[in-house]
């Protein structure tokens, strides 16, 4: 089946997600969309797929316009995405997962559905046992189930997120074995989003690669790598922008010291990972979502177990202690979801104010109103003492968020701190933050956002599949050589 | 859930409570209607019924005194789950805490002679009842903490467990004749009447009333109360921004068991004809299911808890002389209390519906 998609526009607020996106797919070829994080890969593959529809703009199958109303719309038409977190039912068996989106039938007809769901993977080369537990498979076979189901279901594109994350190499073979069958004898169209280059090497005709919502290029494989990472990163730009008084990692005055850690992950494990943070310096921590950097800084945080390995905080090892006895010694953390899991909806600026200064029994109300309204003035947050914090745009709950960190910090984690907001509140973030590094705080955060990453770091390490590789100074290694180890090829 | 509202912004605070007020005299309406059709359906005069209603509750000394006092466990109850469900949880096992409570003072209260002390007897039977209550509400509150039970059905467990342990003591070691009771408790053991009173006890009413006292200024001017509302809207939140979420999820409930558990006692420690004046199998006799409907009909506001829980003793009373005078069941208070609930708890989702599609907060 061709697929046409023609000036496809879609906006989240300020942030154009899909810029004016065209490109086609045609019938039996593999093709890969490439892109960094928030690129837009992921908002136009599920217009695709009839997640969410579209602003403006047009997708054509086999030369008929569609409008999906829902993934089931689309999927009847054809089109089948493979969600990175697989879309299955845990407590139920396979068959019973198989069967569970066919059925018009009040009682569906089991044992045709199990020749049909054995013929689908022999032909695909997968082995699956229709009597398992979804819980009891890998993440390959439930890979490999979902694709069974979708393909008896009609698909004739397959649209597959991230689908080598966390799957073995035997299973990634198998996986890329049917998928050339698929497209090469039955004329499926397979399109692959991923950020792994050496994925796309082995697999896809073509490329297209998306940058800051828009189309950079395209090419057909096999492309130099090079030429690849240039369209995913843009060109290495002299760095005039840069802040000054980057501060030299000089070994002197560790306030967190990593050994050997190793963090479970749901599909990525971090594995023996050493890092030495000094006072007065930031680390950035680069890498694709969920190569492993977020379960450092939630391990550092006292949020995950570390299965081996030490932690040190000026010294004193912190391996065992608690997130609350962790931020009793100088250490705060603040998520991504700022509404989520940082400030409580529902509660006003003087709460929060109560709620994070722990003096005494009871609360004194109008102390921490002018508390509140200080505040407010200091960190320039649009909204009253009475404001409830959901109220707030994200700028302002972030400005929430900053003053509610406690003052003379040891270490200060931050997840994303930056998220959704404009030029100019994310400076001003900075520069509230780099005010703490003055202070002697030690920053580490992470951010989906390489120029910000490299702008603001004093030294990088970059994520992938787990492994991490330290950058003593980034402001000497190109963009190209950050897209090679973000993209997981060697050197 | 709504949680209850601090006390940090006033206006929205009495627009709440005003909004709450219009519900509930609307619902009350609607119930009162109901109430009309039944009777005109079944051929009594509604005007000489509701007389009889209010002289059977309100009509003298003594059944006024009897409302007040059958009010107080469930105003106790009530105000302990004030707690819990600002932190947002929902302790269904309160009963089985009352029934815990009644059991710790029986314990005391069994052992009472006529020459001991009335007041030293009433202080240990009440701080061992709030012991006994607050142990269950523990073992409800370790299992979802250390072991992902989830707080709902753990109670309904516990309550199945508490009453059959009354069941086990008041069959063995605490039976009494042939009945499955223990025996009556001598009067030091009871709460002191206020003389020419009718049923009215001082030290009862002084109890119930400081503890919701107690629990109204923890979550209106408390740290601990704050902890707690912020823990009712997210947990995770709350969390990260330093509150001991799983402590404070025990104590909490301890809190809630306590309160509770003097509940229980007050439950059998009144002469009668407030209560019988010994232990038997249902003396928690839904009390705390009863409560829970109280905090759900104030909508989580504590400031109507102590009014409601009057309502809902009011009520039975009333119906009793209903039942003597003209043969009306008197069920169909419950029933009707409960209709109320429910019309007021769906009103309420209205409202928050209405909110969130207008794009306000809820």
């Amino acid at each position: 089946m061709d697929v046409q998609i023609s000036h496809i526009v879609k906006t989240f607020g300020k942030v154009r997600a899909n810029d004016d996106i065209s490109m086609t797919f045609q019938s039996g070829h593999i093709y890969a969309v490439l892109g960094e994080n928030g690129a837009g890969k992921s908002t136009l593959m599920k217009i695709l797929s009839g997640f969410q529809p579209p602003d403006s703009g047009q997708i054509v199958l086999d030369g008929q316009p569609v409008v999906f109303a829902s993934p089931a719309d689309a999927l009847r038409v054809g089109i089948g995405m493979l969600h990175q977190d697989v879309l299955d039912v845990p407590g139920m068996t396979v068959l019973d997962n198989f069967i569970l989106a066919r059925g018009t039938h009040l009682l569906p007809d089991r044992h045709r559905a199990r020749v049909e769901l054995s013929q689908q993977a022999d032909k695909l080369g997968f082995d699956l046992n229709p009597d398992a537990y979804v819980d009891s498979l890998t993440i390959g076979e439930r890979q490999q189930l979902e694709l069974v189901r979708l393909l008896s279901l009609g698909a004739k594109v397959l649209i597959l997120d991230e689908p080598t994350t966390g799957i073995s190499t035997d299973q990634k073979e198998v996986l890329f074995n049917s998928l050339r069958r698929l497209a090469h004898t039955e004329s499926v169209t397979v399109i692959l989003v991923s950020h792994k280059l050496e994925d796309v090497n082995a697999l896809c005709d073509s490329v297209v690669v998306l940058r800051q919502g828009q189309v950079t290029g395209s090419a057909d494989m096999p492309s130099p790598t090079a030429t690849l990472i240039e369209m995913m990163f843009g060109k290495d730009l002299p760095r005039s922008g840069q802040r000054p008084g980057k501060h030299a990692h000089k070994g002197l005055n560790t306030v967190l010291s990593v050994k050997a850690l190793s963090v479970p992950g749901r599909r990525v494990s971090l594995k023996d990972v050493y890092l030495d943070v000094e006072r007065g310096e930031v680390v950035g921590l680069a890498g694709l979502d969920g190569s492993g950097q977020r379960g450092l800084l939630r391990a550092c945080a006292g949020l995950e177990a570390p299965t081996a390995g030490w932690l040190y905080l000026e010294g004193r090892d912190v391996t065992h202690l608690n997130y609350h006895d962790r931020v009793g010694l100088g250490v705060a953390y603040t998520p991504a979801g700022r509404l989520e899991e940082g400030l409580v909806a529902g509660l006003t600026l003087t709460e929060h104010v109560a709620l994070v200064s722990d003096r005494g029994t009871w609360v004194h109300w109008n102390a921490a109103r002018h508390e509140a309204k200080d505040k407010i003035e200091h960190y320039s947050i649009r909204g009253t003492s009475e404001s409830r914090v959901e109220t707030l745009s994200g700028g302002n709950q972030q400005r929430a968020l900053m003053a509610l960190l406690p003052q003379n910090l040891k270490l200060l984690l931050l997840e994303s701190p930056t998220r959704g907001l404009d030029v100019e509140s994310a400076r001003w973030v900075w520069r509230q933050l780099l005010a703490r590094r003055e202070q002697g705080a030690a920053i580490i955060f992470i951010s989906p956002d390489l120029d910000e990453i490299i702008e603001y770091s004093d030294r990088v390490v970059v994520f992938f599949g787990g492994r991490a590789t330290l950058i003593d100074d980034p402001s000497k290694t190109s963009m190209a050589e950050l897209g090679r180890l973000i993209g997981g090829v060697q050197s | 859930m709504t949680p209850l509202q601090g006390s940090a912004n006033t206006s929205q605070h009495s627009n709440r409570w005003l909004a709450q007020a219009l519900v509930l005299i609307v619902g009350l309406l609607i119930i009162v209607g109901g109430i009309v059709a039944v009777l005109l359906l079944s051929g009594k005069d509604p005007a000489s019924a509701l007389n009889l209603f209010l002289q059977g509750s309100l009509g003298d000394a003594t059944q006024r005194s009897l409302v007040v006092m059958r009010g107080l466990p469930i105003l106790l109850a009530a105000s302990g789950l004030l707690l819990t469900f600002s932190a947002g949880l929902w302790n269904i096992g309160i009963e089985g805490q009352m029934m815990f409570g009644a059991i710790f003072a029986t314990i005391i209260a069994r052992s009472v002679g006529n020459d001991t002390s009335g007041w030293i007897a009433l202080a240990l039977e009440l701080i061992l009842a709030a012991i006994g209550g607050a142990l269950w509400a523990l073992v409800a509150g370790v299992l979802k903490t250390k072991g992902r039970v989830n707080e709902i059905f753990g109670g309904v467990a516990l309550n199945f467990i508490a009453s059959n342990i009354a069941l086990y003591i008041l069959d063995g070691p605490w039976k009494y004749g042939a009945r499955q009771q223990t025996a009556p408790f001598n009067a030091p053991a009871l709460l002191p009447l206020v003389p020419d009173s009718g049923a009215l006890s001082l030290p009862g009413i002084v109890i119930a009333i400081a503890g919701f006292v107690l629990v109204y200024l923890i979550l209106k001017r408390s740290r601990w109360g704050l902890q707690l509302r912020a823990m009712g809207h997210s947990q995770r939140s709350a969390f990260l921004l330093g509150v001991r979420t799983e402590r404070n999820v025990l104590l909490a409930m301890m809190a809630c068991g306590a309160l509770g558990g003097i509940g229980g006692a007050l439950q059998i420690l009144s002469p009668d004809p407030v209560s019988k004046g010994y232990l038997f199998p249902d003396s928690s006799g839904g009390i705390g299911f009863l409560a829970l409907l109280v905090v759900l009909l104030a909508n989580y506001q504590a400031a109507w808890v102590p009014l409601i829980s009057l309502f809902f003793s009011l009520v039975p009373v009333g119906m009793l002389n209903l039942q003597t005078q003209i043969g009306l069941d008197p069920t169909l208070g419950r029933v009707f209390e409960e209709a109320l609930v429910f019309i007021v708890v769906l009103a309420n989702g209205a409202a928050a519906r209405a909110r969130h599609t207008m794009g306000e907060p809820d």
